[in-house]
């Protein structure tokens, strides 16, 4: 029965090859709003299975979670199309939260979901205003964003950053924590946590680099992301920068 | 007090938030409100140096009920803010211009003040959380200031080179936090410290000792901030980026390793070899940076690699026990590097008109190569050789503490200092001069006044840095190795130079005539050294392996 849950919760809370069914649901879901609330929910289930049966996670778990994380995170190094990298991030985080589950801290393991999507949600809505204005979000097919769309490119750079956990958002204190935690308790999941973490770097400057640099297109070109956009897209990442401060409090 | 302190580290934070929400575009604004906080963060920042001159005690300040956000007010941390804001405020001031008609001019003001606010923090964070947080946003601002030119490729690759470096020096600072924290239970730095000296050795993980441990992740840490041999690939590669940043970067950021071990100091004087290592990777960066120096035609690469084997030497100062000589190189080379990134164009303008060469003895030995032909008796230049750069380090350091000799850090600095003065006296009467005495005297004197002078002012250094004379000889313990094997080892060095300096002299006297098997070893040395020792060649060829690795995995399991 144990086994059956915890099977169910790994579609969820990702582990390879279960993995496989929410990037296939992620890529035919075309509709932003769905795609958005896909990564804003997808774990949730998954969090709600685990505390209602509350079997007890075995170690071979905790190395299949970081094993399908470090998988997906190798893998986002090659990918080049936002909407895929996005899915692929996604699972890479998602797979930790089983490591947050074994450890429970003073903060939620919902929070830390909610913490670890949120910058997904909004990155699937500056790829769906990329589709929108080249015809698709595509790392190296046009390039020169911040030439072109400066306010769409700032906003993106500062996107990828907080969901590959760069200090001051949510997912930054949430590996944080799970480094701490396991430096001294299991050091060989430690180094794998900063061995993923080095992988989303990579794939992360991989990606902006084949959007962002470039000389551009000189001609006029789709239209910049509006200001009012471009003050909400701040408010969330200050908000967001606020949740990983919270997160922070729970470090004591 | 308090409020001085967070002064300088918020000042610049102030600026660019303002720049953020004020200035849209391009314009003198944004970089009178950068130079003006800039200015006076440098301010608040001498003045807290003067609080710490002046006798104040160690404080910290921190956010109540939060285990995070504290600033440590120590000597260190004084001292470093005030270079910081020193060197941040020349950049600053040297960008207004320089900038001036380059894309993004208030975004580059903005990184460069969120960049200046960073390093102020990760000086003087007073727990480990606010140092990883600063440490880890140093990477990342960096990042995007070397790639500030958007429209440059080549810019933003080598400026992924430095972020992917950087993240691995983050990553082992991540564990060492990790473990100590679970070890002694405080985020505190100051806490951390007082517990570790209570309780340093009975902690074991994975069968190593803790302090081993946390010391060599440490360590690994500062290598990769300081460009050490194997991580050292980025430094020359990111002259792609704007000179200011250059300068910044040389000057300042790369010089965190040596800051990052000095914090740690109280860890280190617990660890058993961790120093020995330490110092080896100082000295193999420091003999191959200058190798690499010697022999770069583009004069960029040539100090980035001049700068490499600065940080070899800073970081081998730590590793001999000297850890406040390491404080006081990593300033003197921030001055004299910063100097030369900001002096360079002006330097090359004046230069195609008039190179300023004199065409004098030493052009004729250094840049013609052409040794004087007249030698005095070899045997009383080579006792004055050996015998007088000895005599001044002694007397020198006799001056200012007639314990030194009991240090073997001590007696290795003593050693190098003494092969630097050899050198110079060695090469000296080489020269083709009319007075050779008086040449030679010129040098013994220079010579002099720079030994007496870094002995003095790095003694300076020791006593504001590490006030406790336990503590400092601590230090200096923790370095130490086996006397009998110290012997033999500085007794084989020394054999091996001397021997290598009898052989440059016979060879030069003997014409330069060379076997065909020796000039090939040197052809192969040379290609060896011209290449880089292959290694950016080895990491881009692992870095398209993986890559091609991770897209055979994609396409197999069909992109889920």
């Amino acid at each position: 029965m144990d086994a059956a849950f915890l099977l169910l919760a790994g579609v969820f809370l990702p582990l390879f090859p279960l993995s496989m069914l929410f990037n296939a649901l992620l890529r035919r879901a075309h509709r932003p709003w769905l795609r958005a609330l896909l990564l804003l929910t997808w774990p949730q289930p998954g969090l709600a299975l685990v505390a209602a049966a509350q079997p007890p996670l075995p170690d071979w778990l905790m190395a299949w979670a970081l094993l399908s994380s470090a998988l997906y995170a190798f893998r986002a190094l090659s990918l080049r199309e936002l909407g895929l990298w996005t899915g692929f991030l996604a699972c890479s985080l998602w797979a930790l939260l089983w490591l947050v589950l074994a450890r429970p801290g003073e903060v939620p393991p919902g929070l830390h979901a909610l913490g670890l999507s949120a910058p997904l949600v909004l990155l699937t809505l500056l790829g769906t205003g990329l589709e929108r204005r080249f015809g698709a979000a595509y790392a190296g097919l046009y390039g020169g964003l911040a030439q072109q769309l400066p306010r769409l490119a700032g906003v993106l750079v500062v996107v990828v950053l907080a969901g590959i956990a760069m200090p001051l958002f949510p997912p930054f204190f949430t590996l944080l924590s799970l480094t701490l935690a396991t430096a001294s308790a299991a050091p060989a999941a430690a180094l794998a946590l900063a061995g993923i973490w080095l992988l989303w770097s990579w794939a992360g400057a991989r990606l902006l680099q084949g959007l962002v640099v470039g000389p551009g297109d000189s001609g006029g070109g789709p239209a910049d992301l509006s200001p009012a956009a471009t003050w909400a897209y701040a408010a969330a990442l200050a908000a967001l920068a606020g949740g990983g401060l919270y997160l922070l409090g729970g470090l004591a | 007090m308090e409020r001085l302190i967070v002064l300088v580290a918020a000042l610049p934070l102030c600026s660019a938030l303002l720049i953020q929400l004020l200035f849209h575009r391009p314009g003198w604004r944004a970089a009178q409100v950068s130079v003006t906080f800039t200015t006076l963060s440098f301010l608040a920042a001498a003045a807290v140096l003067g609080l710490a001159l002046a006798g104040q005690g160690p404080m910290a300040i921190t956010l109540p009920a939060a285990p995070w956000g504290s600033l440590l007010f120590d000597p260190l941390s004084a001292l470093m803010m005030l270079v910081i804001a020193g060197i941040s405020l020349i950049v600053h001031v040297y960008s207004v211009r320089y900038m001036a008609e380059e894309p993004g001019y208030a975004r580059f003001f903005l990184l460069l003040d969120l960049m200046t606010a960073a390093l102020l923090v990760m000086v003087a964070a007073g727990d480990l959380i606010t140092l990883l947080i600063a440490w880890h946003l140093v990477g990342v601002l960096l990042y995007f200031l070397l790639g500030h030119d958007s429209r440059s490729p080549s810019a933003w690759r080598y400026s992924f080179w430095t972020l992917l470096t950087y993240r691995i020096g983050d990553l082992p600072l991540v564990l060492a936090a990790g473990l100590l924290h679970h070890a002694y239970g405080t985020w505190s730095l100051p806490e951390l410290f007082t517990r570790i000296s209570a309780d340093p050795g009975t902690h074991q993980i994975a069968g190593f000792e803790l302090l081993d441990l946390v010391g060599a992740l440490i360590a690994l840490a500062a290598f990769a901030r300081s460009a050490q041999f194997l991580l050292h690939t980025w430094l020359p590669y990111t002259m792609d980026g704007p000179t200011p940043v250059s300068a910044l970067m040389h000057a300042g950021i790369v010089n965190a390793g040596g800051f990052l071990i000095n914090r740690f100091a109280p860890v280190f004087i617990h660890t058993g070899g961790v120093l020995h290592w330490i110092f080896l990777v100082g000295l193999v960066t420091a003999v191959i940076g200058s190798v690499l120096m010697l022999t770069q035609n583009d004069i960029k690469k040539s100090l980035g690699y001049s700068t490499m084997g600065q940080m070899g030497f800073m970081i081998m100062e730590c590793g001999v026990g000297a850890f406040s000589l390491a404080i006081y190189h990593l300033i003197a080379h921030g001055l004299f590097k910063g100097t030369l990134f900001l002096g360079a164009g002006g330097v090359i303008h004046a230069a195609r008109r008039d190179d300023g060469v004199p065409k004098d003895e030493l052009y004729t030995f250094v840049v013609e190569r052409r040794p004087a032909r007249q030698r005095k008796p070899w045997l009383l230049m080579a006792a004055i050789t050996l015998a007088v750069p000895v005599s001044i380090l002694v007397a020198a350091h006799l001056l200012v503490a007639q314990d030194y000799f009991q240090k073997q850090g001590a007696i290795v600095l003593l050693f190098f200092g003494w092969v630097t003065g050899a050198q110079l006296i060695f090469a000296t009467y080489r020269m083709r001069s009319q007075n050779l005495w008086r040449l030679v005297g010129l040098s013994v004197f220079s010579f002099a006044v720079v030994v007496l002078g870094y002995s003095l002012i790095s003694h300076a250094f020791d006593l504001f840095l590490y006030p406790d004379p336990a503590f400092r000889q601590q230090l200096y313990a923790a370095a130490d190795i086996d006397l009998l094997r110290f012997d033999i080892l500085v007794a084989f060095v020394t054999a091996v130079i001397v021997l290598g300096w009898l052989l440059t002299y016979y060879a030069e006297r003997n014409g330069s005539r060379r076997h065909r098997r020796t000039g090939r070893a040197w052809l192969v040395f040379y290609v060896l050294v011209s290449r880089e020792f292959y290694l950016t060649d080895l990491y881009a060829a692992l870095t398209r392996g993986l890559l091609h690795t991770a897209t055979r995995l994609n396409v197999w399991l069909r992109w889920a």
